[in-house]
Formats: structure tokens, sequence, C-alpha cells
């Protein structure tokens, strides 16, 4: 890991942690439970994130619209024992490379919908949505999923939610390349062996869960 | 600007242009092929990475240069749909399609007087347009023949020159030979589907699939790895274009292939005849192909475009388009999805190739009795994967069962269960063609070249076809029941948009009042001019068109070569 990806690092789990994401969950779906590493059940406790400027900056988000985004992705696919989330597969930092890459043409639609989610927050709870309990931020969700939320015009507050849902979804289920997906935290949680290159008569007969390891990624395969 | 002189130029070297052009070359006609996308190999599908194809449709038109618009009527705004089911690249939706390759039966080849003889004229709703075709199944028959024997395509008889065999698909028209290949293996998912609709009375079988169950012709078997619909093949085991008819056009000596290049105009004389086309390279470049003949064989929105966009001082009302038939009869396919969840069982459903596993057709075409059913004409019923993509990226853009939120814990906890143990059915609805589904210029949006968008207006949201989805999930949610599914749901349905298979816009038919081109894709108006693909289907069936397609492209490209090229002008 270079000294930028270190810093990056940093910089993404100090949101995390900010946000107050749970800590502590492990990976071990019902298949590939043998597969479980020590490494993925990090308690996630980064050092505190860094001021403008310096080391630590995130490709996209601010500090607060990276805490804002690792608390509304984790709501969304929290994570607990056995069961990673989106703070354990990275989903903020596949969101932050996405927007500052092949979604760029997104920015505008994250920054005035994060400024809209801030003032409806503010507004029904006297705080920004990255610092309410897990129980208000998923009343704001609902209220913004089902086009309740004053405060947005566009996007719309159903339309900028549905957009944090479908990329926390593809933060936690792409090929890890992307930035999320870490470890194969998505593939371990759903039972996925990820790009395999052939299935076997025997594969395809079997009615139980399929665990030939390794699980294969573009870059990486995990045993 | 360059301007060159050929033979022959084809524009979109795809499912049907690809054949043309190395049965063309092959006879030792001169032909350039012109094509908007890239020339992509084997080696390019190595990586099985599905936020790339699947989500973000990395073989597809890119929808902000290209866009399409769609109204549901005359009177509402067009937006831009957001996902375009055709290809961008040499080779076209060949590249990345599902490979299922149906031949149409003989009803739906005369869908409109086989309704009026068994269920009387009123039976076809009052704006349908509903036609027959200006062929019959035997016509085309030799042509699906050599198709299926040339791509290579897995699959079973289940009519053997009239013979019924099970196992097969009974209710196919009459084949003079199996399929070169057997079919592919199943997976569990069929495996439950099969054993369900039989128990049911129905007759399933393997869906016969342009893709490799043995080696042939030089190349690999398919591996079953699932990254199948969207994705290009990694081992080549898809009878693309891109592995089947390129190199023979290659290894012709008469071929080129031109990438990069969007035809923006067919030029015409005085005279009434095509002179050959206008097309923009990739550097803005404005360029000219003198041919003889022109063949257009893009997507349906192109092929429609093209002649609106070529209009004259003679032919005001765009190119072959005197009968004013031009973009008229649009037509696609509605596919209401119906989930089933196991409780006690995997199904494993990314393994295998992704689109329409195994079927039955006992409710398509015309092969029950419509009677009382408030509807004519029918679907195709399979058993596959959700939105056709067996990874979980794809899991999580179906809607879960009524009672799981779409995120949170429970949400998590139901993907983390179901995603190895659900499986989902689809019927493929045979949706009538009417006179107001129409294409054309939306005088609004444009694309990246600066043409005006091709603009959809159509809803699928008629009597007659809401009727057929209705019986058809009915059916569905009771084979999901039978298979032993712990739960079993019906996918939400979308607004009026069009579905799958586009296809009409240039339809051929026998009479040149009503019609646009004559069974070869021939202009009526302009001898030198062919428009081939599912843009001149003059009903849709419950099938997917490629197979159909590409026998047109084989009898069309006979018809060239034997008698066009020794007597320029009409073939009838």
């Amino acid at each position: 890991m270079t000294k930028h990806d270190e810093a990056r690092r940093a910089f993404l789990l100090g949101a995390a942690v900010g946000a107050g994401a749970v800590a502590g969950a492990t990976l071990v779906p019902d298949a590939l439970a043998q597969t479980h590493d020590a490494r993925t059940t990090g308690t996630g406790i980064g050092p505190a994130h860094s001021p403008a400027g310096g080391p630590g900056l995130g490709a996209f988000f601010n500090t607060e619209d990276a805490a804002t985004v690792a608390a509304f992705t984790e709501r969304l696919m929290p994570g607990a024992p056995g069961k990673p989330g989106a703070r354990d597969a990275d989903v903020l930092n596949y969101i932050d490379l996405a927007l500052a890459g092949a979604y760029a043409d997104l920015q505008y639609f994250y920054r005035r919908g994060l400024a809209s989610l801030d003032a409806y927050c503010r507004k029904t709870h006297k705080e920004p949505f990255r610092d309410l309990s897990a129980a208000q931020q998923d009343e704001v969700i609902a209220a913004l999923e089902q086009a309740k939320a004053s405060e947005f015009s566009w996007p719309s507050a159903a339309a900028f939610s549905n957009t944090v849902r479908t990329h926390t979804m593809e933060g936690m289920f792409a090929d890890p390349i992307y930035g999320g997906n870490k470890d194969f935290a998505g593939w371990r949680l759903v039972g996925f062996p990820g790009g395999q290159m052939e299935f076997t008569a025997a594969d395809m007969q079997s009615s139980g869960p399929f665990t030939r390891l390794p699980i294969v990624g573009l870059q990486a395969k995990a045993g | 600007m360059a301007t060159e002189k050929t033979d022959v130029v084809i524009v979109g070297v795809g499912a049907a242009g690809g054949i043309l052009a190395a049965e063309l070359g092959k006879a030792g006609m001169k032909v350039i092929g012109l094509e908007r996308g890239p020339r992509l190999t084997t080696q390019d599908f190595d990586p099985h990475d599905e936020l790339r194809y699947f989500q973000r449709q990395d073989l597809r038109p890119n929808i902000k240069r290209q866009p399409i618009t769609w109204r549901p009527n005359a009177n509402a705004a067009a937006t831009a749909i957001p996902v375009q089911n055709y290809g961008n690249q040499a080779g076209g939706g060949t590249v990345h399609y599902g490979a299922v390759s149906w031949r149409l039966h003989e009803d739906d080849f005369r869908a409109r007087s086989h309704t009026i003889a068994r269920y009387g004229a009123s039976a076809i709703p009052e704006h349908s347009s509903l036609a027959d075709w200006p062929l019959s199944y035997a016509d085309l028959e030799p042509y699906y023949e050599r198709a299926e024997y040339e791509l290579g395509v897995s699959g079973k008889a289940g009519n053997l020159q009239g013979q019924k065999i099970d196992g097969g698909n009974v209710f196919e028209a009459p084949r003079r030979r199996d399929y070169p290949l057997p079919p592919l293996r199943l997976d569990q998912g069929a495996i439950l589907f099969e054993a369900a609709t039989r128990k049911l009375g129905y007759h399933p079988f393997s869906t016969p699939r342009a893709i490799l169950s043995e080696p042939y012709h030089d190349r690999l078997a398919c591996t079953y790895c699932g990254f199948c619909q969207a994705f290009g093949c990694h081992v080549g085991a898809k009878s693309s274009i891109l592995v089947t008819k390129l190199p023979e056009a290659d290894a012709s000596g008469n071929f080129k292939l031109i990438t990069g290049a969007m035809c923006h105009r067919v030029n015409s004389d005085n005279s009434g005849r095509v002179t050959g086309v206008g097309y923009y390279g990739p550097d803005g470049s404005d360029n000219t192909i003198e041919a003889e003949l022109v063949i257009l064989t893009t997507f349906i929105y192109d092929n429609t475009r093209l002649l609106l966009l070529s209009k004259t001082d003679k032919f005001a009302n765009g190119l072959a388009n005197s009968s004013g038939q031009v973009g008229k009869h649009l037509m696609a396919h509605m596919m209401p999805n119906v989930y089933a969840v196991f409780d006690d069982r995997h199904v494993n459903n990314y393994m295998g190739p992704s689109a329409q596993k195994h079927t039955i057709d006992d409710f398509n075409a015309d092969n029950f009795d419509h009677g009382g059913t408030g509807f004519i004409r029918g679907s195709q019923i399979s058993v596959g994967t959700g939105n056709l993509q067996g990874g979980p990226i794809g899991h999580t853009t179906t809607a879960p069962p009524p009672g799981t939120p779409r995120w949170g814990a429970a949400y998590r906890d139901y993907l983390a269960k179901s995603f190895t143990r659900q499986v989902a059915m689809v019927a493929q609805t045979e949706n009538l063609p009417y006179g107001d589904q129409v294409i054309d210029l939306d005088p609004d949006v444009k694309d990246a070249w600066g043409l005006p968008a091709p603009r959809l207006t159509y809803d699928w949201r008629r009597p007659n076809e809401l009727a057929r989805v209705e019986f058809m999930m009915k059916k569905m949610e009771e084979i999901g029941r039978t298979m032993g599914a712990a739960q079993v749901w019906r996918a939400p349905l979308g607004p009026g948009a069009p579905g799958a298979h586009h296809e009409g816009g240039t339809r051929m038919g026998s009479d040149p009042k009503t019609s646009v081109v004559n069974r070869y894709g021939q202009s009526w108006d302009v001898p030198n001019l062919f428009v081939i693909g599912s843009s001149t289907f003059s009903s849709m069936s419950g099938f997917n068109p490629t197979l159909t397609i590409q026998a047109f492209a084989y009898m069309s490209a006979d018809a060239i070569v034997n008698r066009y090229r020794k007597a320029p002008g009409s073939l009838l």
C-alpha cells in the first residue's frame, strides 16, 4: 500500500467512524465460512480525518460529505456480526472514486442532494444527517424514499435516495478494483464465488452451496 | 474528407450485416462495412466484470451520446430511455446477447389471417395493424437451417419433418434437420422448471441457443461461467458475428470494415437510385462512399432514421417512403417477471448462460385455444435470472418479495439468503403492432453528431396486451408454486415504455402501398437499396428475433448474389 493509499484509507475510515458506523463486523457467510480471514475483522478504527489540504483527502468528497455518505450507505446496508455492511465493504471509497471518474457527471447531483439532505435534517432534527442516531437516519431515508422530505428540489428526494441505493449496491458487489467490495465482503455476504471461468457438470448438478475456492476477482483471489 | 468506390456498402455490421458481408464478399462482390463502434476480439472479454458490462452497459450504445427518446403518446413529452438493448460494435447485439435462437412458428407468419380464420375478424383489436408476412415459414426454413449450422446453435428438435419428439419443442414448426449441437447443460433452475411444468402437463425443453454445447468449427464449447447476456464470451463459445461471419468476410479478400463510422445519410440521384452513403469518421470528418448497392442493417432506430434523414426533392417524404409507412408499426416484447425463492435448497443461478434457460411454448403463438381469454397471440415462458443477469448486482436490481424492504438489515438478510436460492421466470409476450406506435425524429433532442434522436411513441398498456400479461403472470405463479418455492411473487410492471427486442419501422409486405420493403428487404421504391433486420418484421411473435433476422440475411444474400447481380432491379 502506498503512502497515499494509507492516507486515503485513513480519511475514509475516519469518515466512517465519525459517522458512528458499527464496528467489528465479521464476514462469515454460510457457504464460505471457512474462508473467513482475520484481516476482514478489523474494527475500522482509524485516525480522525485530516483538515482540508493535508494528507487523507478523498478523490471527491470533503470530510463532512464523506461522513454523511458513509452513514447513509451503512443504513442502507448495515453491517452486523457475520454480515458485512457498507462500511466493511468500503462502499464510501467506491462512490468517492466513481464520482471522481466514471460518474463525474453526477458530482453536482451529489452536492445538491447532500446539501438538501443536511437542510432537511437540520430542519426536522436540528442536526446534520451524519450526527443523527441510526433510528433517526432510517426515518429520514424512509421519508426521502417516499418523497415526503422537504428541502429537495433537484435532485428530488426519491431520485437522490434511489441513486445512493444503486451506488451502495454497486459498491457492495462490484469487483474490488472499483474500490468497494473490500476483501470480497459483499460476495462473501451472499455466497458469490466471483468471476469463475468455468462451472462443471457436477457444480451444476448440486443443489447445495458452491464452496470451491478461491473467490476470483479481476486482480485478486481469496482462499 | 475521403471518397471511396465499392460494389456494396453495408451500414451496421451486426446480426444481419455480418452475414451479408461474408456471403457477398465470398461471391466476389467488393464490400465496405461501416460500423459505429469498435471491433473487439475474444480476448477483450476476459474480464468477468458485472459492473462494467451489466450495470454500466459497456457493449451497448452510450445513452448520452446516442439518445433514444420515448413518449407514451403524441401529447406527452419525450424523455431519453435509460437502457438501449442493442449493440454498439462490430457484431452488433450478437456480441452481448443471450443468444436465444428461435425459428418462428408457421402461424407467426400469418398471424392476421390465422386469427381471423380461427376466432373471427373481431378478435383482432380495432386499432391493431396486425399483418401477415409476405412469405411462409416453408420459404424461410432452408435459411433457418443454414443459420443454425453455419453459426452453431445448440438444441433438440421437437418436430423433425412432422414427427413430434418429446424433450424438444413439440410446438415448433417442422424442421428438415435436427440442431447441429445437442442442448446446453441444465442448471438447477432448469431442473426444477422441467419437473414442475411436466407435472402441470406442459412441454418443457432446453432453450435453443447460439452457444456451443460442444466444440464446433474449431471453436471452444461453453464453460458455463455465467457471464453471458450483457457480456462478450471469453472463450468465443457464443456464436456471435465476431467469431463466425467476420472471419469469413475477412478471408474473402473482398471486405473492408471501417469502424468509428457514423452513417448520417444515404445519397440518391434524380434517377431514383441510391448512389452511396455519407458518414462521419471518428475525427469528425464527413466522408462519402459511392456504391452500386446500399444495404442498411443497423438496429431499427437507425434503419428508420437514415431513411427519414435522407429525403431529397425527389424523395420529399424520406427515402423509400412513398407508402408513408417508414417509422410505423413499432413493436416490443413485454417481459413480465415472476420470482421464486426456495428455503431448503440452492439453485446457484449465477451458473450457466443467463437468459431464458429452459422454456415452455404451450402458451405462445396460437398453440392453445384463446377462446374467452380476451387476447390473441401468446408468449414463451422461461426460467432464468432476474433482469437476465445472474450476478449479485443484477440481483439487487430485482424487486424483493412483498413485505421485504429495499434497504436496511432485513434487505441485507434477504440478499444473503436469496442470492443463491432464487430463480426468475419471464414471459416474452407477442405485443401486436398498432399504427400509432411509431418512430420519428425528435424535434428537440440531438445526438453527439448533431443528428435528431430517434423518438419512440409507444404504450403497451392496451386491453389485449394487459390481458395477455395477466394470463402469463398467473401461469408463472402456478409454475413457481409447483416448483416448491417458499415464496412466489410478481415483479412490478413498468410504465408503458417498450420492453425488449424493438421491431418494426420499415415493414415488409406484399403491397408497395402498405409496406416499405419486399420479402428480401428490397425497397419497393429504390431497387438498389435494401433494409434488413427486425425493422422489417410484419409482426413480432413471442420469440427472440435474432435467428429470424439471420435467416432473412441469408435469404437476401442468396437473392442478391444469384439474381440481383445478374439483373439489377426489382426481385419481384
